[in-house]
């Protein structure tokens, strides 16, 4: 039998790692704001051009423009994506007037956010996550403990925020969907530590056991070792499907997920229980025995 | 037969029923208030969403103020940034708390001379929902007159409209949502008093007239796009109050020039020829036969309260969101076939009610959101495969805690695995569930999309899991399940 509960300082050194990693890839090289958070023009196109064609002729709709231009995963379709500026309210329909004259590209979608408009959105994008957690953590403080909550929210916070480090190394557009994504993150992530926590209470439950956290730890981790995997794998086999056949401006949130059920899979074994010992759980169990 | 008693079994047979009950509307070609309705990402349409503006409402709203004071009570006042100032030396005390309740103001005296009229700021709140409720149905009405009968507009927030279109977008859309269409009537006057210049640069056409419009489009009945002399016009009738304001205006000026003004741009000024009694008038001025159309039916629809801006605009073409259902439907397709195989190969028979459970909650799941009435979006394609997901994933939790049971030689290990199982499964689909809820609330476009699906999904995979898999473990014994450790 492996013992989990040995290498919670590995773990707590690699998790530390990877939030360092994080807030310095967040800080110096950013992260790729769409213009759901930014403002500004974003244009599906169909085109058999390459990027720097593309760029080209969109750049010359107006010079004053940023314009981005990036190819979606295993298709001819493009997003551009143009910056907020002066004269916004007639640029989409003077972008459309000049790319109609050309036949190698299709406009699919348009769209605009006005960039006063995408502060709203970051705004709402922040009490959704905030107010989540805060309910997330009520709820098992309710169910379980209160270091079961803190360990909980703790770990969670980890997935979310280490997610968020891979769309900065990676370069993944951060927008809308990407906050659905890593509110999915959170939920998979409370999910996987839950059924733990579960398991360990009900192990704590028993009365014949000797109150020893570190080995009832271990159990709850080692007996769901298969559904853990299990479930991951199955979780990943679908969400590969859907990176593949994913529609066409959607095939990143799924990759963000993998990576998501990953992280959230190790830091439910290797995190969220530990944690609950950092706090001093076994005394209160001995307490309650006593 | 011991089978026909169990309640699961025929509540399994009743899910089937109504699932086939509410979902077969949709495959039928009939006017149905329960069906899923398609987002505008996948049918392909316009959404604009548009805000009202506060200040430009509130300073209206002031200088309505100021000269109802002036009318009603004799008042003099002036506008001084968000509040209004009036001279303590008039006599106030007109001005009564009633009064001022009534109005929706407060009065406080600000120093021994001056004191200052504010808005109430919950009746400025009240009221600005008000404009935008009213807003909504002038912006309908708009759309409404172009042809468009399948719009879908909303008052979101406290000054956003919500428009989505659906199908191709009619140009004159963007052009008729975002005018104010505030039409007013100046009459001439050669002085330098209370009087403004107006311009119009095309047609080189100027007049001085008196600063306040002696008529506004307010009165406006109806107007329509006609042909003088082959170029196009707009005619409108006055209701009964604007034909007499209109009669004695044109009676007393006969000969003065009268402005027709938009949105604080001269449009004609013609010259008043006779006494017009019936409240019809004509406005001509350079109009394209479009233009004329666009003015009519923002004429007629009335004009808002306020400046209005599009702040998010979006525009799906038809071949995109079809492409990406066919995708989606395929990765649903064949997700589910990998798990299928991945289950039977790892839990044999077992694997094969997974299989089952999977098809019966993606079947609860379509037919809760046709019920609904709900709308699928292409982030809630995605929310779609992982409810997938959280279905095996509530299944291989059973199946685990079976075998551990069945190892731990409990007495009856199908029944209390499934049972300690399901009580995790509730709480970790609880909590999921409590996220997305609020998603579903803080959250716009996409998110709202996915949260529904995700929050309905989790719904059908729990009734399923409950009701479906817990009746195939009761009826096949466990030595044919594949859950038995040999």
């Amino acid at each position: 039998m492996i013992d989990f509960f040995k290498y919670r300082k590995l773990s707590y050194m690699a998790s530390s790692f990877l939030i360092v990693m994080t807030i310095l890839f967040i800080f110096f090289k950013g992260l790729n704001l769409g213009i759901d958070f930014k403002g500004g023009f974003n244009v599906e196109v169909r085109s058999d051009l390459s990027n720097q064609e593309l760029t080209n002729i969109f750049s010359r709709i107006d010079t004053s423009r940023e314009v981005i231009v990036k190819k979606e995963i295993s298709s001819n379709v493009y997003s551009v994506r143009i910056e907020s500026g002066i004269g916004d309210k007639l640029f989409l329909d003077s972008l459309k007037e000049s790319v109609s004259t050309l036949t190698n590209i299709e406009i699919l979608m348009s769209e605009y956010i006005e960039p006063t408009f995408s502060s709203d959105l970051i705004q709402n994008a922040i009490y959704a996550l905030l107010s989540s957690i805060f309910v997330i953590a009520l709820y098992i403080w309710i169910r379980f403990d209160w270091q079961f909550a803190f360990a909980g929210i703790l770990a969670l916070l980890h997935d979310v925020f280490i997610s968020i480090g891979f769309m900065s190394i990676f370069n993944v557009e951060f927008n809308l969907t990407m906050i659905a994504a890593i509110l999915l993150i959170a939920g998979y992530s409370i999910n996987d530590t839950i059924v733990l926590f579960d398991r360990l209470r009900t192990l704590s439950s028993e009365e014949e056991v000797k109150i020893n956290l570190p080995s009832m730890i271990n159990k709850s981790i080692i007996l769901n070792l298969r559904r853990t995997i299990l479930t991951s794998f199955t979780t990943i086999l679908a969400l590969i499907c859907l990176v593949i056949l994913a529609p066409v401006n959607l095939t990143e949130m799924p990759i963000v997920f993998i990576f998501g059920v990953l992280i959230g899979t190790y830091s439910s074994i290797f995190l969220g229980l530990p944690i609950i010992h950092a706090l001093n759980y076994e005394s209160v169990l001995k307490s309650r025995d006593s | 037969m011991n089978i026909l008693k169990k309640w699961r079994l025929w509540s399994a047979l009743l899910i089937l029923v109504f699932c086939y009950f509410t979902i077969k509307p949709n495959f039928q070609n009939i006017e149905s208030a329960n069906k899923i309705n398609y987002g505008l990402d996948i049918q392909g349409g316009s959404s604009f969403l548009l805000e009202l503006s506060e200040d430009v409402f509130k300073k209206n709203l002031l200088l309505k103020i100021v000269s109802q004071l002036e009318l009603d009570y004799d008042l003099n006042s002036s506008i001084n940034n968000d509040q209004i100032e009036i001279d303590n030396a008039q006599d106030l005390t007109k001005l009564t708390n009633i009064v001022m309740q009534s109005m929706g103001l407060t009065l406080n005296k600000k120093t021994e001379s001056i004191s200052i009229i504010e808005i109430e700021n919950q009746f400025f709140k009240k009221s600005i929902s008000d404009m935008t409720l009213n807003a909504v149905e002038i912006i309908r009405s708009r759309v409404d007159f172009l042809g468009n009968k399948e719009l879908s507009i909303q008052k979101t927030g406290l000054n956003r409209i919500l428009l989505e279109i659906p199908g191709s977008l009619n140009q004159n859309v963007k052009e008729i949502i975002s005018k104010t269409a505030e039409l007013n009537f100046h009459i001439e006057k050669n002085s330098y008093v209370d009087t403004i210049l107006l311009e119009n640069i095309e047609t080189n056409e100027s007049v001085r007239v008196m600063e306040r419009p002696s008529l506004t489009g307010d009165y406006i009945q109806d107007a329509s796009m006609q042909y003088d002399n082959n170029s196009p016009v707009v005619s409108f009738s006055l209701n009964k109050a604007g034909a007499d304001i209109f009669g004695d205006l044109t009676e007393k000026n006969v000969g003065k020039r009268i402005a027709i003004v938009l949105d604080g741009t001269l449009i004609s000024a013609p010259v008043v020829r006779d006494t017009i009694s019936g409240g019809a008038g004509v406005i001509s001025g350079n109009f394209t036969n479009e233009e004329a159309n666009n003015l009519a039916i923002i004429l007629k629809s009335g004009s808002l309260p306020t400046d209005i801006s599009i702040i998010q605009e979006k525009q799906v073409g038809p071949s995109l969101g079809k492409e990406g259902v066919t995708k989606g439907i395929y990765a649903s397709i064949i997700a589910l076939i990998a798990i299928t195989i991945f289950m039977i190969a790892y839990y044999k028979v077992s694997g094969l009610f997974t299989a089952i459970s999977i098809i019966t909650c993606l079947l609860l799941l379509f037919s809760l959101m046709s019920l609904m009435n709900a709308t699928l979006t292409l982030p809630g394609v995605i929310g779609i495969v992982l409810t997938i997901g959280m279905c095996v994933d509530a299944n291989v939790l059973v199946y685990e805690r079976i075998k551990e049971n069945f190892l731990n030689k409990s007495d009856d290990p199908k029944n209390s695995g499934f049972n300690s199982a399901f009580i995790t499964i509730l709480d970790s689909n609880l909590t999921t569930v409590f996220a997305a809820i609020f998603l579903f609330a803080f959250g716009f476009g996409p998110i709202r999309g996915f949260s529904i699906s995700l929050i309905i999904g989790i719904f059908s995979s729990l009734i399923v899991t409950y009701i479906i898999l817990k009746l195939f473990l009761e009826i096949v014994p466990i030595e044919k399940t594949g859950l038995k450790i040999k």
